[in-house]
């Protein structure tokens, strides 16, 4: 099945080339259970494409610089729920719509290769291959081989995906008939979960985790919307944010930055947990922003072109918001 | 709560805690500090736990300001400006209204008590109203900080 909606995706690419100056896709990766991102000029070079349900990866990330780079058209290829970060760039005027062709694939849910190296109690994996019928995952370490079914190691934010073969914007799209058949899970479930615990555990939770950041700025440098990079305020001299140090505090405030530059944008694609060598538990903080967006002022990212952001623009008179006077 | 600067150190002085609340105020120019101001020469008595820090208008709060400040060890903010509808820039508190109910339901997420942070509308003329919002802050602070 993964063999048809590749070709289908060639035979697609094929025909684009050449009116696209780049397209970017996926291909092999040496390392097991990823894939890597290809920019593609050629024509030979399309047989490196590949799609399957190791493609995690959110290539929007790409777009921002690489169309402030090129004179011509750029080709995304894209999963659904990746086209949300589009569609917020696009809203927000970061990106032009006509300087990129969004080509959107169905999906067939992807897998998260953090769940699968705890599966194997974080055992070096050597090798790793998808069954033909898309249902099993063989995985080899050193010493043991296992077998998993692909179900239980889809991403979290596959259980919660209703746009898996129903994408909410498109240049090209390559349809596929598979049904992502999973148990659905409540949204923002283990958000409310999490808040049980109360405020003390909640600090101490989060005092602990931050102990382990170093601040690499990944979580900043793969997020498709943060698009400040140069003009970060964590690294500005004047006025002085942030210090250099390690520590939870500061490791904290990174994150808290990067909150409030993103409330009422994140499109949750988990891309900044993904790559976090700190296994931080970011995509929390940025759910429950969202959760209050939604709960504020009703309002999703990534899923209307022609929309503000929540945080940009205001009602005279605001419904939900409850001031609590002080006297 | 453990407030510590970027040492480690604790800012909170431990043996008078409950009378040594630090509270942080962030008052629009036009409005709130005019009112605190008028507060002041009128002789309205009020709890000297308050630093307040000026800005041109609400609007310009970035709600970091406020974290940074719990973050260097305050035990409450308060951010005031011009009633809406009032604002010297026409809509700079609107736009701040958004952010800091945001920032306000976001605090117990990283462990902060909602009421350690509160966001108030008071005029250029409305000393008396300013008084009862600094007494009623400052007893809601020490409370939590019991």
């Amino acid at each position: 099945m993964v063999n048809i909606l590749e070709n289908k995706l060639k035979e697609k690419i094929s025909s684009l080339i050449e009116e696209l100056e780049i397209i970017i896709g996926y291909s092999e990766s040496k390392a097991p259970l990823k894939v890597n991102p290809v920019f593609i000029k050629t024509k030979e070079e399309i047989d490196r494409l590949i799609f399957n349900n190791l493609c995690i990866n959110n290539l929007a990330t790409y777009s921002y610089y690489l169309a402030a780079d090129t004179k011509g058209k750029i080709g995304i290829i894209l999963k659904p729920c990746d086209v949300k970060s589009i569609i917020q760039l696009i809203s927000e005027e970061l990106l032009i719509k006509n300087k990129i062709k969004t080509i959107v694939i169905g999906c067939n849910g992807i897998i998260d290769y953090k769940k699968i190296n705890k599966a194997v109690n974080y055992q070096k994996i050597i090798s790793a291959k998808l069954d033909e019928n898309n249902n099993n995952i063989t995985v080899n370490t050193v010493d043991e081989s296992f077998n998993f079914r692909l179900k239980d190691f889809f991403a979290e934010k596959c259980y919660t995906c209703n746009i898996y073969d129903n994408p909410p914007y498109y240049d090209e799209f390559i349809e596929n008939d598979f049904k992502l058949n999973l148990e659905k899970k409540k949204e923002y479930e283990d958000i409310e979960e999490f808040e049980k615990l109360g405020l003390e555990k909640i600090y101490k939770f989060w005092e602990e985790e931050f102990n382990n950041c170093i601040r690499c700025y990944s979580c900043r440098n793969i997020c498709p919307l943060e698009v400040c990079r140069d003009k970060c305020i964590a690294q500005l001299d004047e006025p002085h944010w942030q210090s250099q140090k390690i520590n939870s505090s500061e490791g904290k405030f990174f994150q808290m930055i990067r909150i409030f530059h993103l409330a009422g944008r994140c499109t949750e694609c988990g891309e900044c947990e993904r790559v976090c060598p700190a296994n931080i538990e970011l995509l929390k903080l940025m759910k429950k922003v969202n959760q209050i967006i939604l709960k504020l002022f009703d309002y999703r990212p990534g899923l209307i072109l022609d929309m503000k952001p929540p945080l940009l623009t205001f009602k005279n008179v605001e419904q939900n918001i409850k001031e609590e006077e002080l006297i | 709560m453990n407030i510590t600067n970027e040492n480690g150190k604790s800012l909170v002085n431990d043996k008078n805690k409950k009378e040594d609340v630090k509270i942080v105020a962030f008052l629009c120019n036009w409005c709130s500090y005019a009112g605190a101001d008028a507060a002041g020469t009128s002789r309205l008595r009020q709890p000297e736990n308050i630093r307040i820090i000026r800005v041109p208008c609400s609007g310009r709060i970035n709600p970091l300001f406020v974290l940074k400040a719990f973050n260097l060890g305050a035990d409450g903010v308060l951010v005031s400006g011009c009633h809406p509808n009032d604002c010297h820039y026409s809509e700079g508190n609107f736009y701040a209204r958004r952010r800091l109910e945001v920032l306000k339901e976001f605090l117990p997420f990283i462990g902060i008590d909602k009421r350690r942070f509160s966001y108030q509308w008071v005029s250029a003329s409305e000393a008396q109203k300013w008084q009862k919002v600094v007494i009623n802050f400052v007893k809601i602070i020490k409370e939590i900080n019991g």
